[in-house]
C-alpha cells in the first residue's frame, strides 16, 4: 500500500476579489480514513473542496491528490474522485436513470457496469419508484441521493461531500453512514465537509478544524482534546468552540493586496 | 397619511436591487453603453424622417397623421390593459420583503411607479435623445417643447395609473365582468383603427379618445400648426381621472391577493430568476421530449454527449422555441408571397428577400440556443468539470448540436418554400448553413468567456449582444459573396465555387472558435 496521502495540501492561498478565503492552508487526508473538515461560517470549507476538485484554482500552494500535483496534471486525477458540492445543482431534464447513466459514461465507466451499479445505487438508495423520473420533480433529499450515486457510480477512491447529510432524512443517513464504513473498509476514502459536530465525531476518524481559511488542528478527538487542553470527556463542540476561539485571539489579520480599480481595468488582460 | 421617507427607502431598494448586475460587473456599463450607441443610427433614421416629412410635404394632410399616430397610441394604451389582466403582480422579493413589513399599498405603489420611471429611463435614453435632436432640428420654442413634454408624461402618467388600478381591481375582485369590461374598452380603442384600411365613418378624430388629444397636441406642435386648449385640457382631464381611480383603489389591502412572479431583470441578476424559467419550460416540453431516451450503448462519447444535448433541447423548450421561429417565417414567407399574386404592385417574393428574411433569423437561433443552454445547464458544468472527462468532447458535442438544430431546421422551410414559391435553395442554404457554422461556435465562445468569474455577473442580454455584433461582423464575407451571386445572377458554373469558399471560410472560422471555446472552459471557475 502507497504510504503518501490520498490528499495534501501545502501552503493554500486563495482570496476572492481581496477578500482572502485560504491563508496558507496545510492538510493530509489518509487513505481508508473519514476525514472530517469542520469550521465556521466562511472558514474556507467549501473553497477548500472545490480547488481539491479542480473547480477553482488556488493563487498558490501545491495540492497533491494520490501523489500527483494537480497543477501539474490537472485532469487525470479527477478519475479517482467522486464529489457532491453543497448546493447540488442537476440537469433537471434528465430522469434518475439518465443522470447515472451520464455520469458513468462521461468518467468513461464500461457500459455494462454503469447498468449494474446504477441499479444498486437506485435500489440502495431507495429511488426505485422514482427512477424514469425528472430530477424536476425529486425532494431536496431524493436529489442529494441521486447526487452522491452519480458521485460513487465509478466506484471512486476518493469521495469527496461537502455537507452531505443536509436534506436527507434520518434513514437516508444511515444508510449513507454504513455506505460510508463500508468504502473505507474496502480502502476507500471519504473526504466530507460538514457542520454537524455530533455526526463528525462519531463518523470521522479523524478532523481538521479550519478557521478564516487556516488550520487551526487536525487529527483524531484524542489528539484534538490534548490540544485543546479540554479533558477526555470533552466532545468535538467543545473541543472545536475552545480551538476557534482561540484561533480568532491569535489570528493577525494580513493586509490584503488589492489591485486598483480602474475604469477600464476590465479591458486589461489577466496575465 | 403617506410617509414620505419610507417610500422614498422602498423606492431605493427597488432600483437597487434592479441595478444589481451593473454593480456585479463593470463589462455591464460598457454593454449598456454600446445598447445606447447600438441605437443611434435608428435614432438618427427616425430624426430624419420626421424632419423631412415636416420640412417637405407643404400642404400635408396633418388629419390622416393625427388617424395614424392616434392608433399607435391607442395601441399602447391596449398594450398597458392587457398587462393588467394578469391582476397585480409582485417580484419573489417584493413578495418576501415589502409585502410583510407594515407598509400600505398606496406606499408601495407610488414607490414602485417611480422606480418603474427611473428603470425605464436607463433604457429610454434613445428616445429622451430622439426627443431633444427633434425639438433642435424643428426649431421648437422652448414653451413648444415643453407642453410637448408635458403632453408625453401626462399620457405616460395615465397609462401607468390606469394599468395599475385595473391590475389591483383584477386581484381584488378577478370577476369574469372586469375581462369583459377590459375587453370592451381594448375593442373600442382599437375599432376606429379600421378606418386606415376601410372606408368607415369611424375614426379617431370624432371620438374623444385620450390617444387622439396625444397625437392632436403632438402634431399641432410638430407641424405649428397649434395646440388647441382643449385638446390639452382633455388629456389632463384623463389623467386626473386616472388619478381619481388611483386614489380610490390604492387604499384597499391587495396585497393577500396579489400574484408572484419570479424577479426578471434585464441585466439578468439572478441565474435562480433564470433556472426557474427553464423549470417552467421543462414541465411544459419534458413530455414530448420524453421519447428519446439517454442510454450507455453509445457508439461514441461524442455521440452520446450530442444525444444528451439534444434530449436537453427537446425537454426545455428549445428546439420547439427555434420551430415556432421558423414556422413564422414560413408563415411570414408564405403570405408575401401570397399578397403580390392578388394583384398588388409590389413585386413578387423574390429569392433575394427570402434569402435575408431566413438569414436574420438564422442569427437569433444560435443566441436562443446557446443562452438556453447557459441557464439550464451551467450550475450543472460541476458534473464534467469534476469527472475528468475530455472537456473538449462537451464543447464538441454541444457546437455540433448547435449547429445540426440551426441549419437543420430553416433547411427544411427553404426546400418546402423551394417547392411552394419555386425559389431556387442554394443561396438560402448556404447562408444558413454559414450563419450556423459561425454564429454557433462565436456564440458558445462569447458566453463561457462571460462564465469567467469577473465577468459572470454581466447580463445575458448583452453577452447575446456580443455574440450577435461579432457573428455579423464575421458573416460579413458571407453576405457580401451572396449578395454578389444574388445581384449580378450569377450561374451555378460561378455560383458553385463561390459557395464552396463560404463554406470553407465558414468552417474555418467554426474550428477557431471551437477550439477557442474548448481552452476557455478549462479555465472558467464554477
Amino acid at each position: 500500500m502507497t504510504s503518501f496521502p490520498i490528499v495534501e495540501l501545502i501552503d493554500v492561498w486563495k482570496s476572492y476579489d481581496g477578500t482572502q478565503a485560504l491563508r496558507g492552508l496545510n492538510l493530509e487526508v489518509n487513505r481508508g480514513e473519514i476525514f472530517g473538515l469542520i469550521g465556521p461560517n466562511g472558514a474556507g470549507k467549501t473553497t477548500t473542496l472545490k480547488i481539491i476538485v479542480g473547480l477553482l484554482k488556488m493563487d498558490r500552494g501545491i495540492v497533491r491528490v494520490n501523489g500527483v500535483d494537480i497543477s501539474e496534471e490537472p485532469y487525470e486525477y479527477k478519475r479517482l474522485i467522486g464529489y457532491v458540492p453543497e448546493s447540488v445543482s442537476l440537469p433537471e431534464y434528465l430522469t434518475v436513470e439518465e443522470l447515472l447513466i451520464y455520469a458513468g459514461k462521461i468518467r468513461g465507466v464500461p457500459d455494462n457496469q454503469i447498468r449494474e451499479r446504477m441499479n444498486y445505487f437506485i435500489r440502495l438508495f431507495e429511488l426505485s419508484e422514482k427512477r424514469r423520473a425528472l430530477i424536476l420533480s425529486l425532494s431536496r433529499g431524493m436529489r442529494q441521493k441521486t447526487a452522491i450515486a452519480s458521485a460513487l457510480i465509478h466506484d471512486p477512491d476518493l469521495l469527496i461531500l461537502d455537507e452531505p447529510f443536509i436534506g436527507i432524512d434520518p434513514m437516508g443517513q444511515h444508510v449513507l453512514k454504513e455506505l460510508f464504513s463500508e468504502r473505507v473498509k474496502e480502502g476507500k476514502t471519504i473526504f466530507i465537509s460538514t457542520h454537524m459536530l455530533d455526526t463528525a465525531e462519531r463518523l470521522c476518524d479523524r478532523v481538521a478544524i479550519i478557521h478564516k481559511g487556516q488550520n487551526v488542528a487536525s487529527g483524531d478527538l484524542k489528539n484534538l482534546q490534548q490540544l485543546s487542553r479540554t479533558g477526555e470527556s470533552a466532545t468535538l463542540e467543545e473541543v472545536f468552540l475552545k480551538l476557534t476561539e482561540e484561533a480568532k485571539e491569535l489570528m493577525v489579520e494580513e493586509p490584503i493586496e488589492r489591485k486598483r480599480r480602474t475604469f477600464f481595468g476590465f479591458l486589461r488582460r489577466s496575465p | 397619511m403617506m410617509r414620505i421617507s419610507l417610500i422614498l427607502n422602498v423606492y431605493m431598494f427597488k432600483v437597487k436591487v434592479f441595478f444589481g448586475a451593473i454593480r456585479a460587473s463593470r463589462a455591464s456599463v460598457a454593454l449598456l453603453l454600446l445598447y445606447t450607441i447600438g441605437f443611434l443610427p435608428s435614432v438618427f433614421g427616425f430624426l430624419t424622417l420626421i424632419t423631412n416629412a415636416v420640412k417637405q410635404e407643404a400642404g400635408v394632410n396633418v388629419e390622416f397623421y393625427v388617424e395614424v399616430l392616434s392608433a399607435i397610441a391607442s395601441g399602447i394604451m391596449v398594450f398597458a390593459i392587457l398587462l393588467s389582466l394578469r391582476g397585480y403582480m409582485v417580484f419573489d422579493y417584493e413578495q418576501n420583503i415589502l409585502l410583510t413589513s407594515p407598509i400600505r399599498p398606496r406606499e408601495l405603489l407610488i414607490a414602485s411607479i417611480f422606480a418603474d420611471l427611473t428603470l425605464a429611463l436607463v433604457f429610454a435614453n434613445p428616445i429622451l435623445v430622439l426627443y431633444i435632436l427633434l425639438v433642435f432640428s424643428l426649431n421648437l420654442s422652448a414653451l413648444s417643447a415643453i407642453t410637448m413634454l408635458l403632453a408625453i408624461l401626462l399620457f405616460i402618467f395615465m397609462l401607468i395609473l390606469l394599468k395599475i388600478s385595473l391590475s389591483i381591481m383584477k386581484s381584488l375582485y378577478g370577476r369574469r365582468w372586469i375581462n369583459a369590461f377590459t375587453s370592451m374598452i381594448m375593442l373600442f380603442l382599437m375599432l376606429p383603427a379600421l378606418s386606415l384600411f376601410l372606408d368607415i365613418s369611424l375614426n379617431y378624430s370624432s371620438l374623444p379618445y385620450p390617444s387622439k388629444f396625444l397625437a392632436e397636441i403632438l402634431l399641432g406642435i410638430i407641424y405649428d400648426c397649434g395646440v388647441e386648449p382643449l385638446s390639452l385640457l382633455s388629456l389632463t382631464s384623463y389623467f386626473l381621472l386616472s388619478l381619481a381611480f388611483f386614489m380610490v383603489i390604492s387604499e384597499k389591502n391587495f396585497f393577500p391577493m396579489a400574484g408572484y412572479a419570479p424577479f426578471v431583470s434585464p441585466f439578468d441578476v439572478s441565474m435562480r430568476t433564470q433556472t426557474l424559467k427553464i423549470e417552467r419550460s421543462i414541465r411544459t416540453f419534458s413530455r414530448m421530449g420524453a421519447f428519446l431516451t439517454l442510454n450507455p450503448e453509445s457508439k461514441s462519447l461524442l455521440s452520446f454527449l450530442m444525444k444528451k444535448e439534444f434530449i436537453r433541447m427537446l425537454r426545455e423548450g428549445s428546439f420547439f422555441g427555434v420551430l415556432l421561429l421558423y414556422l413564422v417565417v414560413l408563415f411570414v414567407i408564405s403570405i408575401t408571397s401570397i399578397v403580390p399574386s392578388q394583384g398588388a404592385q409590389r413585386p413578387p417574393p423574390q429569392m433575394f428577400f427570402t434569402t435575408f428574411f431566413i438569414g436574420v433569423y438564422s442569427l437569433i437561433t444560435p443566441l436562443i440556443l446557446v443562452g438556453n443552454w447557459r441557464f439550464s445547464d451551467l450550475e450543472n458544468l460541476w458534473i464534467p468539470l469534476t469527472s475528468g472527462a475530455d472537456m473538449r468532447m462537451v464543447i464538441k458535442a454541444l457546437a455540433y448540436d448547435f449547429i445540426l438544430i440551426s441549419s437543420v431546421l430553416p433547411a427544411i422551410i427553404i426546400l418546402i418554400l423551394s417547392i411552394t414559391s419555386n425559389i431556387n435553395p442554394l443561396l438560402p442554404l448556404i447562408l444558413v448553413t454559414s450563419t450556423s457554422m459561425i454564429g454557433c461556435p462565436v456564440n458558445l465562445y462569447i458566453t463561457i468567456k462571460f462564465l469567467g468569474k469577473k465577468r459572470r455577473g454581466t447580463p445575458s442580454i448583452f453577452v447575446s449582444w456580443a455574440s450577435m455584433l461579432l457573428s455579423a461582423l464575421l458573416l460579413t464575407p458571407t453576405y457580401i459573396l451572396v449578395v454578389l451571386i444574388s445581384s449580378l445572377a450569377l450561374g451555378y458554373a460561378v455560383s458553385t465555387p463561390i459557395s464552396a469558399i463560404i463554406l470553407v471560410y465558414s468552417a474555418v472560422i467554426m474550428m477557431l472558435f471551437m477550439r477557442s471555446a474548448e481552452r476557455e472552459i478549462l479555465t472558467i471557475e464554477v
